[in-house]
């Protein structure tokens, strides 16, 4: 009995070694992958998967919040129904107006923010609290503050924009300015995340790699196109990949400074379905927008990982 | 450019920065020490962002909130909730992250793409049925009910992942040839030399649970279990709101955040030595 | 992996699932105990009252019952709370007795979650007006409010003053102005400042909007539906409507109020006039003390005189799934009694739901509140009870929004056309 095992045991390793290649993954690897998963799986199929998949159901149904017992399948009325929904595609415009502007100031900020305080001066983790400062205050702070700056009649901001001869702006009461405001407050709230996982991945890049370069001869600007940059690139999918994701997900802030409006300009779609499963309670329909969009924007990232790469998988 | 130059110019740059950035977290803590009157009348002029001239007068809100609210009893709750998260998060999403980053597996590649996708899942829309899910469990009413949910995040497992496969393979391989398993390199090797990554994901973690106000809401009946969030939100909605007092609480409930991400910068992140790190 | 790797994987997932096995705690409430669910925290005034409320009916109840309060805060719009009773609807655990906004009355009776009170509650002639019409859907009292709220115009007097308005010249809420005699108050006001003069919180894109303006829709003799809940068009669009809708429009367009008025600008001085609630009541008094002001009441159509003002509440329900009917029951009225509401009333600072509280506290409040309950009590009236409230209520909000951005809704009659439309299709 032993040695018969010790024999098959033995078999095992040799193949192992041998061979080397993805095929091969023997049961062993197989179990140990399963095991370090196991937790997460757990969690994630109890909090996210399952209650996930049910609202993937809710989708076909009629699900209204305060009669959960009478829910009726429907088939797939609400998505004909939310393929002529007016503020729906109003939303998705209006989303993707943030989208747009929102990735190359938010990401590019962060990223600047990064390499000013990745070496370590005197001062650096006073910076490093300043501008990771707006990401854990209360948007209550935020918005009161940023209202006032930006109010047409009477905030500072227009009296600066006075003094240098520019008429006042009417900010966050016009529909076509609002969004940008928007904008720019996400971007400033935010940058402060993504510096935080820049600065993760610029430690991960060893100290040998600049000290040779700089014997070689090559200037920071060089140092940061030849060596930074690439190597940062797998922390840079990460963010593109998150911000992006977080970007269509947009919702407090729009939720919290315009409610959406004026005149619907700032309405996102996640606002939209919040809005219309709990404060409407048409749970059924809400779930088909989520499906719907949240299929939209799973097609829009895998554009863009395309676009800027794979990750190094093995 | 001579050295010093670079140096004057690197702050002053870094200073205006912060400014832009730190001015309402200067203001939250100002505005926490003033009459109500005083927040409104110094708006628009620079006096907004100094405190009250007397200094006796500077405690008067955060009396007047401790007296309101057992406000010790939520911040324990609150701290316990959101170190637990902390740690539990740290761990599970890390050993997340190892398995999809060195180990060769079945599905794998499914695996992972499906824990990308669910990225897009709004929170908010799943709540009522992570609720059945939780009640069917029968841990309402329990701190695992806030605690658990929050172990495990796709978007931690993908950072573990991305970071641990910049961990050179040599060292790794070196230890399977002493006949370490993997689970020791995991904890000897792995953990040690991603820092950044724990402090990345520590931070990130502890703000998202001590942020959250809703879903503890949602599984707990008994007050005296509710974390600071539920105070903030009954203090900044029940009429009339005196914004001195909401900026008192908001100042008790962001300095701990500010000294979690400090602490996690200064033991975590500063002073990582470059040996043994390599990249693929 | 070897084996004890493998074990201590095993054992800590072990212990996870464990973990999520016990802990069960059994919800269903023992036999002699009512349970009630409140939206505000037990530390806030409410709570307060609440809790000596109860201790009371525990200890003078001739049932031998005892109610058990569970405070559950809301946040800004009855979010956290409301979705614990959402919740609470999927698994059938819902207490016997729950608060709820006025205007979700019609939509928890129709699904069934709340059951009518009649039965079990003797329900006071005493009740205000617009508490029963609150609470009425299919001519069924549903939910009692336990206290009121109420708008009027706030005016800062020596600011007036400043500007030639002789105070005594005021409209009281027996003698109130007409629309006409109102904008010349605020002409002379905007001459004399050179700038909007009266905050109406335009930029609260919310319920606000339709509890504070829809007044002036039913002053003018205007409706958002038909008695029945069953039509919009010809009523959110009529005539009268439009009417009211181009004073609103007109506030905005001869820059008399502000779409973007400054946070608490009243309180400062920045502005003499302030469309607001019994709260900022509480607020001038405890914190803004040098600021001498009055409130006058709601002005009217010039068409038809009638004096007609905003009014809203949470209110008491009984749970279908109740079942102790006659306990609840006992417990809503016991809550609802004279001195309860007079004792929630004076020490939230909010206005009374029944006539007797009413004058009782007109002779211990200062003058701006008593123009608040004489108003309430004389004038006030209760949004519709519909179904969809929430969907009509936007629609509301939008039209008042949209009718503010007056350069492109110059056409006010289209404009309410296409909300009555909207409004239309969600009544059912």
């Amino acid at each position: 009995m032993k040695s018969i095992k010790g024999i098959f045991r033995g078999n095992t390793g040799l193949k192992l070694k041998k061979g080397n290649s993805m095929n091969n993954t023997s049961f062993k690897e197989n179990m140990t992958g399963y095991m370090f998963l196991l937790p997460s799986l757990i969690v994630l199929g109890l909090f996210l998967f399952i209650p996930a998949i049910m609202s993937l159901y809710y989708s076909l149904t009629d699900y209204y919040m305060l009669t959960p017992n009478l829910t009726k399948f429907i088939g797939l009325d609400n998505f004909k129904s939310l393929l002529s929904d007016v503020q729906f595609r109003k939303s998705i415009v209006n989303v993707f107006q943030f989208v747009i502007f929102i990735m190359p100031i938010q990401v590019g900020t962060a990223l600047g923010l990064a390499l000013l305080v990745n070496k370590s001066r005197r001062g650096t983790l006073f910076y490093k609290v300043a501008y990771f400062s707006p990401v854990v205050m209360s948007l209550v702070v935020v918005s009161v503050l940023w209202l006032y700056l930006l109010n047409p009649s009477s905030g500072l901001l227009n009296e600066v924009l006075q003094t240098f001869g520019i008429p006042a702006q009417p900010f966050l009461s016009s529909p076509n300015q609002a969004m940008y405001v928007i904008i720019f407050v996400s971007a400033w709230q935010g940058a402060g995340y993504q510096m935080l996982i820049f600065l993760a991945g610029l430690q991960n890049i060893p100290e040998e790699v600049y000290e040779a370069s700089t014997i070689d001869g090559a200037n920071k600007w060089q140092q940061l196109i030849n060596i930074t940059l690439p190597m940062l690139k797998p922390t840079s999918l990460l963010i593109l990949t998150t911000t992006l994701i977080d970007a269509f997900k947009l919702v407090i802030q729009p939720m919290v400074m315009t409610q959406g409006g004026p005149l619907n300009s700032t309405l996102t779609p996640v606002y939209y379905i919040f809005r219309t499963g709990f404060t409407d309670r048409q749970i059924g329909f809400a779930s088909a927008l989520t499906v719907m969009y949240g299929g939209m924007i799973i097609i829009f990232t895998i554009i863009q990982r395309k676009f800027v790469g794979e990750d190094t998988n093995d | 450019m001579t050295n010093k130059t670079t140096t004057i110019l690197y702050h002053f740059l870094s200073i205006l920065l912060a400014i832009l950035f730190i001015f309402p977290l200067v203001w939250m803590v100002v505005s926490s020490t003033k009459q109500e009157a005083a927040i409104y009348s110094d708006m628009g002029s620079f006096e907004a962002f100094l405190p009250s001239m007397k200094i006796s007068d500077w405690l008067i809100p955060y009396k007047e909130i401790f007296s309101r609210f057992n406000i010790i009893r939520y911040l324990a709750n609150s701290i316990f909730y959101a170190a637990s998260v902390t740690i539990g998060s740290i761990i599970v999403n890390s050993l997340a992250g190892y398995a999809f980053a060195t180990v060769k597996f079945k599905g794998k590649k499914i695996l992972f793409a499906v824990m990308i996708a669910s990225l897009v899942i709004p929170g908010e829309t799943i709540m009522i049925t992570k609720f059945v899910v939780t009640e069917k469990l029968g841990i309402l009413n329990t701190p695992l009910a806030v605690i658990l949910p929050m172990v495990a995040t796709p978007l931690y497992i993908y950072m573990f992942t991305i970071f641990f496969r910049a961990i050179s393979t040599e060292l790794q391989e070196a230890a399977m040839l002493e006949g370490a398993s993997k689970l020791k390199i995991y904890w000897k090797i792995m953990l040690p030399m991603s820092k950044p990554a724990i402090a990345t994901v520590g931070t990130l973690s502890f703000i998202m649970s001590w942020n959250d106000y809703i879903w503890p809401l949602m599984v707990m009946t008994k007050s005296e279990m509710y974390p600071l969030q539920v105070a903030i939100t009954n203090i900044n909605n029940t009429q009339p709101v005196y914004m001195n007092q909401v900026m008192a609480i908001l100042t008790i409930s962001t300095i701990p955040l500010i000294l979690i991400y400090v602490f996690f910068q200064k033991h975590l992140v500063q002073g990582l030595s470059s040996s043994g790190t390599g990249v693929k | 992996m070897n084996q004890r790797g493998k074990s201590i994987l095993l054992m800590s997932t072990a212990l996870l699932l464990g973990a999520c096995g016990n802990g069960g705690e059994d919800n269903a409430s023992k036999s002699d105990e009512v349970s009630v669910w409140v939206q505000y925290s037990e530390e806030s005034a409410e709570g307060q009252v609440m809790a000596e409320s109860v201790k009371e009916f525990n200890e003078t109840n001739d049932l031998g019952v005892t109610a058990v309060v569970e405070y559950i805060p809301r946040s800004g719009s009855g979010g956290g709370y409301e979705d614990k009773i959402n919740a609470a609807l999927t698994t059938n655990s819902l207490p016997d007795v729950i608060t709820l906004d006025g205007p979700n009355t019609a939509a928890y009776a129709n699904s069934k979650t709340i059951q009518p009170l009649d039965d079990y509650v003797k329900v006071s002639e005493d009740f205000l007006p617009s508490i029963i019409e609150q609470g009425t859907y299919n001519d069924e009292l549903y939910s009692i409010g336990y206290s009121e709220s109420g708008v009027g115009f706030f005016y800062n007097k020596p600011m007036l003053e400043e500007a030639g308005i002789e105070l005594d010249s005021l409209p009281t809420v027996d003698d109130p102005w007409t629309w006409d005699e109102f904008n010349t108050l605020l002409e002379t006001l905007n001459t004399y400042y050179d700038k909007p003069v009266l905050n109406m919180g335009f930029d609260d894109q919310s319920e606000w909007l339709l509890y504070a303006f829809s007044p002036f829709v039913w002053s003018a003799g205007g409706d958002i539906t038909n008695e029945d809940g069953t039509e919009a068009v010809g009523y959110f669009d009529s005539e009268e409507s439009v009417e009211a809708f181009d004073f609103i429009q007109n506030l905005v367009e001869k820059g008399y109020s502000t779409i973007t008025p400054v946070d608490k600008g009243f309180h400062t001085g920045e502005y003499p006039l302030y469309m607001s609630g019994s709260w900022t009541v509480q607020e001038l008094d405890n914190e803004y003390k040098d600021i001498d002001y009055g409130i006058m009441p709601y002005p009217v159509s010039p068409d038809t005189n009638e004096l007609v003002s905003p009014t809203g509440s949470w209110a008491y329900g009984m749970t279908s799934s109740t079942e102790k009917p006659e306990e609840a029951g006992a417990l809503i009225e016991f809550l609802t009694s004279e001195q309860e509401l007079y004792d929630m009333s004076m020490g939230n600072a909010v206005l009374p739901a029944r006539q007797s509280v009413a004058d009782r506290m007109l002779k211990e409040v200062g003058e701006p509140m008593q123009v608040l309950i004489e108003q309430n009590s004389k004038t006030g009236k209760a949004r519709p009870t519909l179904i969809n409230y929430p969907q009509v209520s936007r629609s509301f909000q939008e039209a008042v929004t949209e009718s503010t951005y007056f350069e492109q809704n110059q056409d006010i009659k289209a404009l309410l056309e296409s909300k009555a439309e909207e409004i239309q299709n969600n009544l059912k």
